[in-house]
């Protein structure tokens, strides 16, 4: 090159240089284009357009700017940004359906959504800002939106304890517990009444090899087989699951626990005269069901019912279903066991009722011959008697199967983290979990539904049995799944967990010995621990007359004409009866009802007739009440009232009901303490006599 | 004489101008060459070179790419110091800011994380060329072994920077590089805990390798790459194909 050229551009290289500068500048202004065309800002300028069209524009658009708006709560580090497209999230006014996404309000909750913040309770990303980064599941974020159906079980990541507001978690919790999934996976399950499968070491006295075999390929068919008996709600149905098990194998198993005789059955034998005089009455069976009934053994078992064609289950819940019973158990097994269902299995939850010998025989009789199917067992193959090498085969099963996580047998212990620790499976990402050939959305939610649905859906080698569930039950299990959540790691979060508060009324002496004995809690609550079928004892001491309690437990009869359930008839001894009531009366006390009113000078005839003006006029009382035979069926019938409450308890509950009984459906009326003192005074004068309490009691005894 | 260059004369005459270049105008040669020697950037440089050198063809430009990309890495990676906190959980969070709220937040990630592969890239093909064209042979073998040293500090600085966005990939990534480097022979394990900082990736090993992504690393770098340049010169030139009996073509 000469040297007068050197350092002088050619025409051909400045029109590269400027074509390449021009392309440079035009790359780097893709950037600035994209964030000024960003859907984030589109959805500003949507909503400023659609608050325009609305009534309260000014309101609306009170806090808008065009900048990016977040939720930020550096304690509980929240950064949300879900508010900068969900504008209107805190608007009451945009609350209405009507309105469209993004922009509607948020339903009223207790808490307020600026104080917490969005992802805490819905998840996904919320330092995103684009949709589908902020929504699902992509490379840069693994935690998806939690879909609106489970919401719920954000409530239980930190409230550990059920609360009305959250039935299907509260359901799920419910179900974790009955279906004993507890019992094989790690997880926190709060305290609540659980009645365990029982113990197998003697199953061999109570169940034939053949009914073993039966219960152990489908445990439903104890149902009937034309199905009749529709008992797909979870109330009847059998909590043990389905395993999937072979021929070779429901024979080596039933060999094994129908060996199982660890020790020798109680030996009670009925008195032979009474024997001897029952056996040949041809309606022994028919006075054993009367008895049957009497007792209200239904309000805890349920048994098929066929009336006009139509066959339904009648009865609780809290025991096993009875229809087909007496094809099931030995006889000399049902009479130890309904004497004394504890020397059968300590933990056995069936009360331990006072039996005269008659009665025994003829329930017993009427359980073996009536609650009978002669089907049942007609499709077992013929077994011969057990071989020791199926015994064995089966012993290795039943600790395979990890039968001994629920039942407990004498000499297996149960083993240690059988099924995969499910304490912070709500937390688990889409990675961690193995989807197998299954042909679902890969989501946590599509995985836990295929899982309870189908344990071999995903994973074909599961060692977790099948449970047939409804629907909404399956929704309720995986609620209470999706609950269980690592923790958030801001310290603030561990304060805010409202733990599950402890509540097991467990109390001591003879009265502990009959609570026991009689498995109060069953059905009833004392002091937040107990079952809900029955009303609340917690205050029973200042509500209840002393010697009403005592006729009571003698002879149990509704009080509310359109429950369906009643006490049982326990039998109590007089002594039993007393030392109950004397702990009621002493302990079972609400700090709110003064325990000695002085009420003697507090009722006059003038009174009464004032109150029952006020009774039946100006409140009309009687819409939900029955006095005599009159009124009507929402509330307790009041006819005897007089004997059966005492008149502090009654002020008190005039004045504030639900400071009582907190979600009694009794309506809070502002009476003044004049009309409380008459209602009172009225109500103490609802007496009935002794007769015409027995016909109360008789036709409370006929269903 | 235009009223421009009568400007830049008068400009020359200011005291300041004077105590920041220190000399006339570079009209003749020896100026010139005073005036590139004098300067403490430009005297890394040659005073002169072959015509053929600045050929395309003679280097295609591999080396000044390579160096002009170091370039766009030490300013877009002052950027995003500004935004960038080396702790946990903090660091993931400001890739999502970056993403989601900085302004050009993607365009300045994506610039800083492509040119740092390419830099990689342009290394490699920098070196073929040289290794080709003989650069290796005396008496450029010292500058060889520069250029093998830079080529493990640009690697260094990748995988250091692998680290910084706390995302899986860079958990998992760092976690294999660092469980490689405790198999050496006795020194394996001391070495991955002086990498590391500790037995595991955590909140100590984000910190070292920030504090070697961009102090320690860059610095051999910058002295390093001068050192490259200054002896590019000092061993005669880049090496051309005539050297070896083969003429340049035009």
């Amino acid at each position: 090159m000469p040297a007068e050229e050197m350092g002088k551009a050619s025409r051909k290289l400045r029109l590269a240089f400027a074509i390449s500068s021009v392309v440079f500048v035009a790359v780097l202004a893709i950037s600035p284009l994209k964030d000024y065309f960003a859907p984030w800002r589109q959805y500003k300028r949507a909503y400023a357009r659609f608050a325009n069209t609305r009534p309260d524009t000014k309101r609306l658009l009170a806090d808008y700017h065009s900048g990016i708006d977040q939720i930020w709560i550096p304690e509980l580090k929240v950064v949300d940004r879900c508010t900068t497209c969900h504008q209107g999230i805190t608007q009451p006014s945009l609350m209405d359906a009507s309105v469209p996404q993004p922009f509607r309000a948020h339903p009223s909750i207790p808490h307020h959504a600026l104080d917490w913040g969005c992802v805490v309770c819905h998840r996904g990303q919320g330092l995103a800002t684009e949709v589908r980064e902020a929504h699902e599941t992509t490379l840069g974020w693994e935690q998806p939106l939690l879909p609106t159906h489970f919401i719920q079980a954000s409530c239980g990541v930190c409230h550990q304890s059920d609360i009305p507001e959250t039935p299907q978690l509260n359901r799920g919790r419910q179900l974790l517990v009955d279906l004993n999934c507890f019992r094989c996976h790690r997880m926190n399950v709060s305290e609540r009444i659980y009645v365990p499968p029982p113990d197998l070491s003697n199953i061999g006295h109570k169940a034939s090899r053949e009914w073993i075999y039966k219960w152990l390929k489908e445990p439903r068919t104890i149902l009937d087989s034309d199905g009749n008996v529709v008992t797909n709600g979870y109330a009847n149905e059998p909590r043990m699951p389905q395993f999937r098990l072979n021929d070779a194998e429901l024979r080596d198993l039933s060999a094994f626990l129908s060996t199982r005789q660890n020790e020798p059955l109680g030996s009670h034998q009925i008195d032979p005269r009474i024997v001897a005089a029952w056996q040949k009455k041809p309606d022994v069976a028919d006075q054993g069901e009367t008895r049957f009934r009497q007792m209200f053994c239904t309000t805890c078992h349920a048994v098929a019912v066929t009336r006009a064609g139509q066959t339904q289950l009648i009865g609780g819940n809290i025991g096993p279903e009875l229809t087909k019973i007496g094809s099931k158990v030995n006889e000399d097994w049902l009479i130890a066991w309904l004497r004394n269902p504890q020397s059968y299995f300590g933990y056995a939850q069936m009360p331990r009722y006072q039996w005269s010998d008659e009665d025994l025989y003829k329930v017993s009789r009427y359980i073996m011959t009536r609650l009978t199917d002669s089907d049942l067992l007609s499709d077992v193959p013929k077994m011969d008697p057990p071989t020791p090498a199926e015994i064995q085969a089966g012993k290795q099963l039943f600790v395979g199967k990890g039968c001994a996580n629920c039942h407990g047998i004498q000499g297996i212990k149960a083993p240690k983290e059988f099924g995969p620790d499910l304490s912070a499976v709500g937390s688990k990402t889409v990675s961690e979990l193995m989807f197998g050939d299954a042909k679902i959305p890969h989501t946590l939610v599509d995985y836990l539904r295929s899982k309870i649905e189908n344990p071999t859906s995903v994973n074909t080698t599961a060692a977790m049995p099948q449970y047939h569930l409804k629907k909404e039950d399956v929704s309720a299990l995986i609620t209470a799944l999706l609950s269980m959540t690592r923790r958030p790691d801001a310290p603030a979060f561990a304060k805010l967990v409202v733990r599950a508060t402890p509540s097991k009324f467990q109390p001591a002496g003879q009265f502990g010995e009959l609570y026991d004995r009689y498995k109060c809690y069953l059905c009833h609550q004392f002091n937040g621990y107990g079952g809900t079928l029955a009303p609340d004892l917690s205050f029973e001491g200042s509500r209840a007359q002393k010697a009403w309690v005592v006729s009571f437990l003698k002879n149990p009869q509704t009080l509310r004409p359109a429950s369906t359930f009643r006490m049982p008839q326990f039998n109590f001894t007089d002594a039993e009866a007393s030392t109950i009531t004397d702990y009621l009366e002493m302990v079972m006390q609400s700090p709110q009802v003064n325990p000695n009113p002085d009420n003697s000078s507090k009722t006059s005839p003038e009174l009464v007739a004032l109150g029952k003006q006020l009774y039946e006029v100006k409140y009309q009382c009687q819409s939900c009440h029955t006095i005599g035979a009159t009124g009507g069926y929402v509330g307790p019938n009041l006819s005897n009232l007089g004997s059966w409450m005492r008149p502090a308890w009654i002020a008190a509950w005039l004045k504030n009901p639900q400071a009582l009984v907190p979600g009694t459906i009794e309506p809070r009326r502002e009476f003044t303490d004049q009309e409380i003192q008459a209602l009172s005074a009225f109500l103490m004068t609802l007496k009935q006599t002794p007769t015409s309490a027995k016909a109360g009691s008789a036709a409370g005894g006929s269903r | 004489m235009t009223s421009w260059e009568n400007t830049i004369e008068r400009l020359r005459r200011t005291p300041v101008w004077q105590s920041l270049f220190r000399r006339g105008p570079a009209r003749t040669n020896r100026t010139r060459s005073v005036a590139v020697f004098g300067n403490i950037f430009l005297h890394l440089l040659p005073v002169k070179v072959r015509d053929a050198s600045l050929r395309v063809r003679a280097t295609y430009y591999l080396g000044s790419i390579t160096f002009f990309l170091f370039v766009i890495l030490t300013v877009t990676g002052v950027l995003l110091m500004l935004y960038y906190h080396p702790a946990v959980p903090e660091a993931y969070q400001d890739m999502k800011d970056l993403r989601f709220v900085v302004s050009s937040g993607v365009f300045l990630r994506n610039l800083h994380r492509l040119a740092a592969q390419a830099m990689v890239v342009f290394v490699f093909w920098h070196m073929f060329h040289v290794f080709y064209r003989g650069g290796y042979k005396p008496p450029r073998q010292f500058n060889w072994v520069v250029g093998v040293g830079l080529l493990l500090l640009t690697l260094f600085l990748s995988y250091t920077g692998y680290l910084l966005p706390w995302d899986q990939l860079a958990f998992w990534a760092i976690t294999v590089g660092t469980n490689i480097i405790s198999y050496v022979p006795i020194l394996g394990q001391p070495m991955r805990f002086l990498l590391l900082g500790g037995h595991g990736i955590g909140e100590n090993a984000l910190l070292r390798f920030y504090v070697l992504h961009i102090v320690i690393l860059p610095l051999f770098a910058i002295i390093l790459i001068a050192v490259h340049f200054w002896r590019v010169q000092k061993d005669g030139g880049i090496t051309l194909r005539e050297e070896h009996g083969r003429k340049e073509k035009d």
